[in-house]
This record gives structure tokens, sequence and C-alpha cells, in this order.
């Protein structure tokens, strides 16, 4: 058993701006353009740790404070997301309830989990299914953009139902930080090298 | 191969690139960490006490979606309802804001918030789309969890300007709480409570009147109750006096400012004023310095109420306050005292001798000859009122009744009384008239002249069929006319009847002539007729 044939494992860093290929194994700086250069960025392991972090403790008041306050003839209801699926479903909107799972819960919730998951198998460096990890890396990086369907939806129905008394909608504080939740796990599966799945990996 | 500059630039590098441990970016969580933990302190510190409240019935009430408002603001909402163990009540679990503590007191009410519609106004409409709420209005006292909510709105829903007043009735009527007090018709104020005084001898009403008018309740401010039509019979005739609309619908209190009081004497909260039955009532100006008579009169006192005035020329100066009936056992007499009480003060006094009382001026006014006289004060309900006046002829006729403790005061018989007397002696007049008799007799004629008219009828019969004779007997005369017509028309000028009757009543007349010649030769010669004709000798 040994180590996946990489670049690195061969004594090689290549500029990220040039391309230079350097016969190196630690930080260093690019003879050609100067820029800094590292083999895996190691460094990028802290701020995905931090952001995912961040994600976590504002997910917790993204789901418990009310997303929206829906004002109808007077009478103000503030949702929370799980309250406005339990409100989907009891309207018999199933399937408009269960989008909103997705989109909302699950994918962020999904999101904050996978990543936590890479940066644990990296930090320990365990053996795992590499394929299926970095699959599910893309798959992340992929989807991030799409939790914020909710937010946009939020801000459209906040611009648009504004009639005083009739009908109004507020957003409300777990709006804010749903948003930066997903802002937030957006930066840290892009600050994620998916190379540092494949170091240590046996094959 | 040129491995040693690469690997000198390597060497050189790694020192350069150096970045310290712990960079910027954990920052970040520290921050997110204190947002979220923060967002959760504030929440967990908004959420104030759980509070149970009884109520009722839970109609409209629904979990997490009724509020609990003060003011109109949100401070609190309705977590749990429940049905009470005596499943007579339902009780409400409510999270209580932290700011609420203060109000979650010992005497702080509760109650559901409903439309209502009443003929005060129209509350709590918003609540027809918004569904109903539960205020709350702050009490006083410990603090407290559990409540019994009201079933009624309390009236003072809020503090407001103004002051609270006691009035003392007897009768409650149509008044309850919200009542609306007037002050020349201004609705400045409501009955806030009702309850009975400790001896439970009249009612005491809590009313409140709004800021700024509560500072025309003063020292001689006047309410009276002003519900509904004041029909009043009295002396005086009918009055009919009637409140504002929405009093004379659900009943209401008025009072007014009495002109001879300054600022100086307003009232302060709490005082007790006299709730009077009418505005009649109210009006009338109670003196302090009475003086007390008792009067005697002679005939019935019918019609002769507590309350009569007693008029000094017309002029109202007293009025009776007891009138009983007394039995002398040892004498077998009735009588009737009549107590009245004399008001002096509304008389005004000219050329007044600081040392004459004014029981000693009443005592010079009967020397003079005022006497008292029962008059009729209104034909039509038969009210009597006292009248003084001077009778300076009549004398002063004590009762031997002094078993009272006023002074008497005399009186004369009334014209009414006089009037009396006479239809009386009339009426005895009449009594000894010998109706008996003139009735039998009267009976007589009456009988005959019912004969009479029997036999009149007879005769009226016998006319009738005399009369019908007589009408057959026009009928024939008819007939005969008719036929005397035809024959008249026969005769007409012309005709052959007529010249036939012509030359007949020619004939006629020669026959006639020689009959006349026969009977003048039977004159002249009787003798004829035996001897016949002298023929010779009688040419």
């Amino acid at each position: 058993m040994k180590l996946i044939k990489t670049a690195l494992a061969q004594g090689f860093i290549r500029c990220h701006d040039c391309g230079y290929l350097i016969k190196s194994k630690v930080q260093c700086l690019c003879p050609i353009c100067k820029s800094s250069i590292s083999a895996r960025r190691h460094q990028n392991l802290h701020l995905t740790t931090a952001l995912i972090i961040s994600s976590f403790c504002l997910y917790i008041p993204a789901n418990i404070y009310p997303i929206m306050a829906v004002t109808e003839l007077g009478v103000t209801a503030r949702h929370t997301i799980a309250g406005g699926i339990m409100v989907l479903i009891q309207k018999d909107m199933v399937p408009i309830a269960i989008l909103v799972l997705v989109a909302s819960i699950l994918v962020p919730l999904m999101k904050l989990l996978g990543i936590t998951l890479l940066l644990l198998c990296v930090h320990y460096r365990w053996q795992v299914n590499v394929h299926l990890f970095t699959r599910m890396y893309r798959i992340i990086a992929f989807v991030g953009r799409w939790s914020m369907l909710d937010i946009f939806m939020i801000s459209i129905l906040v611009g648009l139902v504004n009639m005083g008394g009739v009908a109004n909608v507020i957003a409300g504080p777990a709006a804010t930080a749903f948003a930066a939740v997903v802002v937030l796990t957006m930066f840290a599966a892009k600050s994620f090298d998916p190379r540092l799945i494949w170091d240590h990996q046996l094959t | 191969m040129n491995n040693s500059p690469e690997e000198d630039i390597e060497a050189a590098d790694i020192t350069l690139s150096k970045k310290p441990e712990l960079p910027l970016v954990w920052f970040l969580p520290i921050i997110a960490l204190l947002v979220s933990a923060w967002l959760i302190y504030k929440s967990a510190a908004e959420k104030g006490a759980i509070i149970t409240i009884n109520f009722p019935t839970a109609e409209g009430l629904e979990v997490d979606k009724t509020k609990i408002r003060y003011l109109d603001v949100d401070i609190g909402k309705v977590t749990a309802i429940s049905i009470n163990d005596d499943l007579k009540t339902i009780q409400i679990n409510a999270q209580m804001n932290s700011n609420a503590t203060d109000y979650l007191k010992e005497s702080t009410s509760f109650w559901v918030v409903k439309p209502q519609v009443g003929l005060g106004g129209i509350s709590g409409l918003g609540t027809l789309l918004s569904g109903p709420y539960i205020e709350l209005k702050p009490g006083s006292g410990k603090e407290q969890l559990h409540f019994t909510g009201l079933t009624v709105p309390p009236i003072m829903k809020s503090h407001m300007d103004g002051k609270q007043f006691i009035l003392e009735t007897n009768n409650l009527g149509s008044m309850r709480p919200g009542t609306p007090i007037n002050f020349h018709g201004i609705p400045v104020g409501e009955v806030l409570s009702h309850k009975l005084s400790d001896e439970a001898n009249a009612i005491l009403l809590t009313i409140f009147i709004y800021a700024p008018y509560d500072q025309f309740v003063r020292k001689n401010s006047r309410f009276w109750i002003d519900s509904g039509v004041d029909l009043s019979a009295s002396a005086d005739g009918f009055k009919v006096r009637t409140g504002p609309l929405i009093s004379l619908l659900s009943g209401g209190i008025a009072f007014r400012a009495s002109a001879k009081d300054t600022p100086a004497d307003i009232k302060p909260e709490h005082s007790l004023f006299q709730l009077y039955d009418t505005y009649d009532q109210s009006t009338q100006i109670t003196y302090t310095n009475t003086l007390k008579y008792v009067m005697h009169f002679n005939g019935s006192v019918r019609g002769l109420t507590e309350g009569a005035p007693v008029q000094l020329r017309g002029i109202p100066i007293g009025r009776v306050t007891d009138i009983s009936l007394e039995l002398d056992k040892k004498t077998a007499e009735i009588h009737v005292p009549v107590i009245v009480e004399l008001e002096p003060d509304r008389i005004e006094s000219i050329n007044d001798p600081t040392n004459v009382s004014d029981k000693d001026v009443m005592e010079q006014l009967i020397k003079k000859g005022l006497r008292a006289q029962l008059q009729t004060g209104s034909l039509v309900t038969g009210q009597l009122l006292i009248d003084l006046d001077f009778h300076p002829e009549s004398k002063i006729v004590a009762s031997d009744n002094h078993h009272s403790d006023y002074p008497e005061f005399p009186t004369i018989a009334s014209s009414f009384e006089e009037f009396t007397h006479s239809a009386q002696i009339i009426m005895d007049k009449l009594a000894k008239l010998p109706l008996d008799k003139l009735t039998v007799e009267m009976n007589k004629t009456l009988a005959s002249l019912q004969d009479t008219s029997k036999a009149a009828t007879g005769m009226l019969n016998t006319a009738n069929g005399t009369l019908a004779t007589a009408k057959e007997t026009l009928g024939n005369a008819s007939g005969t006319m008719k036929s005397a017509n035809q024959v008249l028309g026969n005769l007409e000028p012309g005709s052959t009847g007529y010249y036939e009757f012509h030359k007949m009543l020619q004939e006629f007349t020669q026959a006639a002539s020689s009959l006349k010649q026969l009977t003048d030769y039977l004159e002249q010669h009787p003798e004829s007729l035996i001897r016949g004709k002298d023929e010779g000798k009688d040419d």
C-alpha cells in the first residue's frame, strides 16, 4: 500500500498564478511571479473550519427565530422555517412544503455536515471512499448557491407585499442568520482544498 | 542538474512566508457565536413569567395566536388552553414578555376584548378581523401569576385624569357601571361601581368625573338621576322633563354646579354627594333654619301629601313634613295633625331688627291674622296645598290637642270645605223630600197615561180603516170623473152629441114653456081640470 502518486508526493508545487513548477514541499514564494505558493492550502483549513463553526452558530437562530412576519388584515403572524413548513402541510401544499424543507433545512444542514465530515476526514486522515467524498464536495460546492432561494423569495415578498395593514411582509431576524449561513457555507466550500482528501489516502 | 539554486530560494523563502499560527479568520466564528448568543439571550430575556388565567369560556381564543395586550401593545401570548378540573371554566397559559412583569399584580385584571355593540357605542371593531385578544389592566398589590379573568371589561380601562366621587341614593334604578354622567349635557364621567352601604340603607355609587370637569364638582354641586321621562304630578300640575336621548334609553346621572361656589370649594376625591331622584328634588334648596308647626284641619285632608307646599300668597315658604291620624281615646275625637316645616329664610326681610327671632315674627304674623287654609292646588290631580293668608276677622281656634311637640298654627276652613258644606246642606234638603209618595203618584199617572195611550192606539187603527175606505171612495170618484170626462168629451161643440143635446135643450125649453102655459091656464081656470078646456072663452 502506498500513497497516491500526486505532484506533492513527487516533490513539486505548481504556482497558482503563473503555473511554474517548483520542486518544493513547503510553502514558499514563486521565483517567477513572487506569489505565495504552497503545495496544499493547509492554511485554508483554518478558514474553512472557522466558517463552518460560524455557520453552525448562525444555523441555530436561523431555525428558531421567525424568518418572516406576515401581516394579514391587521393580524401579524410570525413564521419560523419549520412553522412555515407546517402551515404549508396544513394547507395541503405538500410538494411546496417538501421543496421548502429540502431547500431551507436539509440542504444547509447537509452542507454543514458534509463540509464538517470533509474537514474531520482531512484532519484525522481517515481512510474513506475518496471518490464518494470528492463527489460530495462537488455537489456541496454546486448546490450552495441554491439555498439562497428562501432569501430571494423573502426579499421579493417584502418588496411586493407592502400594503400597510391589509397585507405586509417583514423579514425576521432568522432571515439574516439564514442568509449568513448560506453565504458562509459557500465560502467554506470554496476555501476547502479538495486535494487534501486525496492526501494520506492509501491506494 | 541545477538543483542547488532552487533549494537556496526555497530555503530563503521558508522563513519569509511564515504566517502567524492563529489567523484572523477565527474571529468570524467568535463573532457568529456572539451574535447568536446575543439573539438567544435577547429572546430568553424577553420571555417573562408564564401566567395562568381562568375564564368561563375560551370563545375565540387560540393557542399561539391570541395576544395579551395593554394599550394595544403586545405583552404576551396564549400558549395553552385547557379545561379546569371543575369542568366549568377554562384555564389559559400565557407567556408574558419580561417587561410585563410589573403589571402582574394582585389586582391586575384580564378580560377578552370582543366586538361590542351597545347603546354607548361600538368598541373592539378591530377584533372582528383579528380575532379577540386579552386585555390587561395593571393593578397593584403583590406579584401574582394566577388570575381570574373578568367576564365584562372594566369601565376604567386605563388610567385617566379625573376624580372619583361617591353618590348616595336609595334606589339603583337603571344605573349600572358605565352609566354616563352629564354636565350641561356633556358626558363628563361614568358610574364605576355600586355597592350597598354598610347598614344596607343606601346604595353608594362610585363615579368617575374626567378632568377638567372634575373641578366643577364643588360644595353645592347637585347630582340627580336624569334617566328616562320624568313625569311628575304635583300641586303645580303636570311636568314632563327628559334627559338626553342616551339617558332616556339607558339611564343617566346629571349634575350641575352652583353659581355660589368658587374654585376654592372644589371637593376632594371620594367626597360624598346625595343623588336626588329627580331634577326637581335637586333644585330644592335645603334650608337649615326651619320652624315647625302643627296644623289641625277640620275636614278631610285627602289630597294633601307629605312634601306638599306651604304657600304664602302663592310663594312656597315651606312644606308638609308629616300627616298623621290621632284618636283621643277619652273623648273619642279624631285629629289630623299636619306638621309643616316653614323656612323663614325664604322670606327676605326688610327693616330687620336683629333681636327678634323668626318665631316671634311668626307669632306676630299670626296675631295679625295669618291663617292656614287647605286649597286645591290642581283640579286635575286633586292635590291639596296649604295656603297662608291674612284673615284678620277670623278667630284663633285652638285645638284641644296639646300633645304635639310643635306650636299650633291656626287654621280656617278652606273655601272648598265651605263649598262642600253648602253642598251637604242642599243634599240634606233633597233627602227630606217625600220621594216615596211622589213616586207612587207618578206611577199612577204613568199607568193612566199608558191606558190613554192604548186607547189612542185603537182610535188610530180605526182611523186607518176609515182612511182605507176613503181611499176606495176616491178611486170610485176617480172612475166617475173619468166617465164624466168621456161624457163631456161627447158634448164638445160641433159634435153630433152637442147638436142633439142643443136640440134636446131647445125642445126641453119649448116643453117647459108649454108646461108654463098649462100651469098658468090651470091657475086661471082650475075648473078646466074637471070640465075640460073652454075653447071658446079661452081665445
